[in-house]
Formats: C-alpha cells, structure tokens, sequence
C-alpha cells in the first residue's frame, strides 16, 4: 500500500517538475539529474549506478549498454516495465517510482550520450560467433526465423524507431532477454514478433546469436553508423 | 480538445489491435513436403559455382550488382523471401523447372530470362538487362543450381505465389486500412514509404515512386493477397485471414505507384 502513496505522491512531484521543465533543455537537464542521483522520491535510485553515466551498462551484471538507443524505445521499455509487460526484475524496483515526466527526460538523455564499447566477461567463441553470423545474417527460414538484420537493421544497429540496436550490445544481457522473450516472460514487443523468433531457436542457437552482436562494436546511435 | 480525444481514442484502440494476446505468438510452420533447395555448402567450386554466386549477389543486392536495370528501392529478395527459397514467395527452384511456359501477359511462349526481364520491368520498375547479359545469365545460373533434384513437369507444393480461394466479401481498401494500420505501418509506414536504417533501406516501401510499378504481378490485388497471406508480416505468415488478406492487397494496391511502362507512350 506504500507502493499506491508513493506513486501519488511521485504524481504530485511530478506535476511541479512538468511545470518548472517546459523547455527540452530544460528536460534534458533533469534527465541527466535522474541518471546521475535519480528523482529524489524516497527509495529513488540513479540509474548510473547500473548504466553509468554515458549509458555504456555493466557487463558484469548484464546491465545492457542504452546510449544512443531511441528516445522512443528508452521511453516505451520503462513504461512496459511499469505496466509489467517488459520482464525486468531488476528494473522493476528502481523505476516504479518515475513519472511521465521524469522517463520522458531521463530517456531523452540517454538517447543523447555517446560512449565506446566497454570489455565483456569473456572473449567470443569462434563456433558459436560463426553460427550467430549466419543465423543473423541468412536467417533459420526452415523454422520460419528471418535474419535478424531484416529487423535490426544492417549488422543489428537498428532501425529507428522501433527496433533497438543489438550490435555491440552485452552478452549476458542479450542471451538473458532472448530466454525471456522465448519463455513469454517479456511480452511488449509489438505483435509477439520477438517471442515467435526467440521460441523457434534452441539454447544453443540463442546463445550463438548473443555471441555474434555481442562481439561486434556498438553504433554510435541507433541506425547509424560507428 | 476533441481531436486530441479522438487520437487518444485510435492510439488505444491500435494498442489493443496490436496486443500480444489477440495473435497466436507462432506462425504455422510452412508444409514439410515442399521441396528442399540444397544448402549454400554445395554451391561447386570453379566457373559453374562463380556464376550461381554471382546470381544469389544479384539477387539479394539487386541495387548493388545490377544497378543500372533497378528503378526502386527492392531487391529480387524483397519478394522472394530466403534468398529465393521460401515457399509461396514464387521460389527459384520452382521456376526453373517450369519454363519455357506459355505467358497470358504476352501471349507467348517464355524461357525464364524472358520472365526475369519482366521482373526487371515491373517489380523492379527498371530496365530488362539484355538476355544474353551477365545478369540474366548467372540469375538463370542461381535458379537452375537451386532446382538440383526437383522434379520437372508437376505442380510442387509451394512453387509461384500462394492462390487465394475467392473472398466472401468484396476487397474493401477501408477495411485493408485498418488492418494496414494494425500491422504493416510497424515496418513498411504508416506512408507506405518504408524505412531506412542510416543510407540504407531496411523496410521496403510498399507504395509510392519507389516501389514495385503497376504492371507488376503484386499490383494484382489477387496476387498481392497470396503474397502477404503467406508471407507478411514477416515471420508470422499465415496469421492474417483471408478477408484480412483480400482487404490489406485491396488497400496497399489502392495507392499510388510508378505507371504500367507499357502504357507510357
Ligand atoms: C540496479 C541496477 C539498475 C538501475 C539502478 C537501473 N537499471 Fe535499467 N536495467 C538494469 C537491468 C539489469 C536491466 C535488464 C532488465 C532487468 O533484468 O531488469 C535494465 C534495463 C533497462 C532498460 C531496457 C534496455 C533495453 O535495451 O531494452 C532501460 C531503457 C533502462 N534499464 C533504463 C534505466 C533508467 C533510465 C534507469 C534510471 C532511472 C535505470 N535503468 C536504472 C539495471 C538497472
Ligand atoms: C520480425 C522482426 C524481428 C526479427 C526478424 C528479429 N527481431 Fe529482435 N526485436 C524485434 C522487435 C520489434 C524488438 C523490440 C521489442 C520491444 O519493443 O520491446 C526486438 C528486440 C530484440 C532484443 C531486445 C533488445 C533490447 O535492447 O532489449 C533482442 C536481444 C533481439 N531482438 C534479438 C534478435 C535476434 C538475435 C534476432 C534474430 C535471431 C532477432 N532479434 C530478429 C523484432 C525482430
Ligand atoms: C515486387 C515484388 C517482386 C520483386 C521485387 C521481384 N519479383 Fe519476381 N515475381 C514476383 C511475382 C508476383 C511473380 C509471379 C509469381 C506467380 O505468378 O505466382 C514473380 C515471378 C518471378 C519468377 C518466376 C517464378 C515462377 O514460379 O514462375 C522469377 C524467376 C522471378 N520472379 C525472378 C525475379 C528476379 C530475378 C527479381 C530481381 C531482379 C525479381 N523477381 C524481383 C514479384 C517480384
Ligand atoms: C516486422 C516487419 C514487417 C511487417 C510488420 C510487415 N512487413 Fe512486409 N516486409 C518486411 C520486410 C523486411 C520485407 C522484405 C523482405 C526481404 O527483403 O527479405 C517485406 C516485404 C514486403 C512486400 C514486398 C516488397 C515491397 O516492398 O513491395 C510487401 C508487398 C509487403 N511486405 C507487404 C506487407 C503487408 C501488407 C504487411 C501487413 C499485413 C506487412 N508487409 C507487414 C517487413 C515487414
């Protein structure tokens, strides 16, 4: 029931922010605030201490790297994990707290930051990089899964707005998400197009898909280049 | 006041549309007995297997490696799905075994570089490269080192474009809007235009000056409709009804697009 009064009271607070925010910059600012030291509601967390500052993520705990993703997307993942659709149990208790507002701000920032590539937990594997390649590059059509570039763009690097950039992304994280798309756990992707991919790979294909995007260099910003 | 109403109204109401639930999250799989084309590890060594390369490079980078006959944003693999493979997207290895064939659309008799200048000229909405060309020659090699093993003079399941039983209702462009709303504008654009991803194209447009021209088979609302029944949206053939089908062709095929050449004078 605390839950209910905070987010009234984060309602509340965010109303004032809306009012002392109306210019982008001004948005752009508070966003930066909330990555570096969170909104100031009780219990807020920033979100640095996950996906730093310049959005790189955190291998190590599979924090996923988001700089330069969309605006839209950063925007529309929040929400799906407010409303419970986007599977995210570490996320889940840091941004329920966030208004509107503040998500609209805080991923306008990120959309914004630039930052290389930081070192993953282990070195590629050649086997597995090879069939990722393929699979991401040809497709499984047997199984009625098309080439991942068809969907993510040349490479994986995305195509605004809708579909993130994977190019370059962790590899814990993104094997992490093809299982929970797989097992119907995140379920916000637009007409249960990545469920029905994920579900027609087997673990190991999963798992030679993460190795191949992860072993690639990021973009600077979804759907351009390095 | 009532405006923004009313948006609020569309946006949830395709929110709803666009729900997880109202779709099963796998497509049917395609039929086990369609033919098996053999895998890219045979293509043989030596100036056969250069040539079928070339072709499947053609093919899926039409822009690319044929440039000067393309007039649009496609490539032979925006249609052709799996480089040629898939089923009920006309596949190579079910064209070849089936030319020459006598063509209604000319009234003559077709050998398959004459039918793949047609798609030059139409779903290209470009120039037919001479038949005796590299191009034709090593599309013509792609397509018969893809038919290894297929036998000729039937019907293979899976060879052409899926046929649509007749609809029961009439095709009605305003309910294809709807369904185009729901879900094609994801990738192709609420415009039709489609998407790029940087300089590249990565959704195909569906319509506009630079998509397929009115002479083409997809301008056909009966063709366009097997086309998506079976194909689109991508990776979820098959989700679609018929009538959804029949009205989503009936739309996209409503839109403007470059003229019929042969009616150009
Ligand atoms: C305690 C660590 C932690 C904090 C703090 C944190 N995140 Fe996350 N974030 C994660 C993890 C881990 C995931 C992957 C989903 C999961 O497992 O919950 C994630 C996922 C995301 C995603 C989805 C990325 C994608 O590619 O789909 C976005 C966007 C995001 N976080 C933004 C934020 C923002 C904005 C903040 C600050 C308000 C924040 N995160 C704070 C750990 C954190
Ligand atoms: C038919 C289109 C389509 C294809 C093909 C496709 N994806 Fe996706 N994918 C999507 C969409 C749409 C999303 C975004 C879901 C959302 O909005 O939450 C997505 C999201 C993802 C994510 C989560 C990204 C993140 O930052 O959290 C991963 C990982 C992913 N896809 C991997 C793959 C891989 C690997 C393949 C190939 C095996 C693939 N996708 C093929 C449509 C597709
Ligand atoms: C806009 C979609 C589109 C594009 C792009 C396209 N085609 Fe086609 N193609 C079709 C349609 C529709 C048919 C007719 C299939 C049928 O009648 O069932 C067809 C038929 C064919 C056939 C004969 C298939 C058969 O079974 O009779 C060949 C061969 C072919 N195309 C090759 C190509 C090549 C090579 C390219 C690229 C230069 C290309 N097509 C580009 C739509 C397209
Ligand atoms: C998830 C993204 C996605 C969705 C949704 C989708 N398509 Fe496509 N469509 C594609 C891609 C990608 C291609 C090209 C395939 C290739 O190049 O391998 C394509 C090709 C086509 C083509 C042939 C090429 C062209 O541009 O003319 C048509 C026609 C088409 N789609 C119609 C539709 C219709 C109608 C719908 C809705 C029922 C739809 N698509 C939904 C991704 C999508």
């Amino acid at each position: 029931m605390s839950f209910f009064r905070r987010s009234v009271l984060s309602g509340c607070l965010s109303v004032v922010f809306l009012s002392s925010t109306a210019h982008a910059g001004d948005l752009m600012n508070w966003g930066k605030k909330i990555a570096e030291e969170g909104n100031g509601s009780p219990g807020s967390i920033a979100c640095m201490e996950c996906h730093r500052l310049n959005g790189g993520g955190m291998p190590s705990i599979g924090s996923p790297r988001i700089a330069g993703q969309t605006a839209f997307y950063i925007e529309h993942e929040i929400l799906g994990v407010q409303k419970g659709t986007r599977y995210a149990p570490v996320m889940a208790g840091v941004v329920y707290n966030l208004s509107k507002n503040d998500i609209r701000a805080v991923a306008l920032y990120y959309a914004s930051v630039r930052t290389p590539k930081l070192p993953d937990v282990s070195p590629p594997d050649p086997a597995l990089v090879a069939l990722g390649k393929h699979i991401a590059q040809k497709g499984l059509w047997k199984k009625n899964v098309p080439a991942c570039v068809l969907c993510h763009g040349p490479n994986g690097r995305g195509i605004p707005p809708h579909f993130p950039y994977i190019e370059g992304q962790n590899k814990g994280y993104l094997l992490r998400q093809l299982i929970s798309f797989a097992f119907l756990k995140r379920k916000d992707d637009p007409q249960g197009l990545m469920r029905g991919i994920a579900r027609h790979l087997t673990q190991r294909e999963r798992k030679a898909v993460a190795e191949y995007f992860a072993s690639l260099n990021p973009p600077a910003t979804a759907g351009r280049g390095k | 006041m009532k405006i923004r109403s009313s948006l609020l109204v569309v946006a949830s109401a395709t929110l709803l549309f666009s729900g997880s639930q109202s779709f099963p999250p796998i497509a049917r799989g395609q039929e086990p007995a369609t033919f098996q084309p053999p895998s890219d590890s045979e293509i043989p060594s030596g100036p056969f297997g250069d040539l079928v390369r070339k072709g499947e490079h053609i093919f899926t980078q039409t822009g690319v490696y044929a440039r000067p006959y393309v007039g649009n944003d496609l490539t032979c693999e925006s249609c052709h799905l799996d480089r040629g493979r898939k089923p009920y997207a006309a596949p190579l290895w079910g064209a070849y075994v089936s030319y020459p064939r006598f063509r209604t659309k000319n009234n003559k008799v077709s050998r398959l570089g004459e039918r793949i200048q047609g798609c030059f000229r139409f779903s290209m909405n470009g120039t037919p490269p001479p038949l005796d060309s590299e191009t034709i020659r090593s599309l013509v090699a792609y397509s018969f080192w893809m038919s290894r093993g297929a036998p000729v003079g039937v019907k293979l399941a899976g060879q052409g474009m899926y046929r649509m039983p007749r609809p029961k209702r009439q095709p009605d462009p305003f309910r294809g809007k709807k369904v185009y709303a729901a879900r094609c504008a994801l990738c192709h654009g609420a415009d039709g235009l489609g998407a790029t991803s940087g300089h590249d194209v990565a959704f195909p447009p569906v319509w506009g000056p630079r998509s397929y021209n009115m002479g083409a088979g997809l301008a056909k609302v009966s063709k366009l409709a097997g086309f998506v029944k079976m194909n689109m949206p991508l990776s979820k053939g098959d989700t679609l009804t018929n009538q959804e089908s029949w009205d989503v062709a009936a739309y996209v095929d409503s839109q403007p697009r470059p003229a019929d050449p042969r009616k150009i004078r």
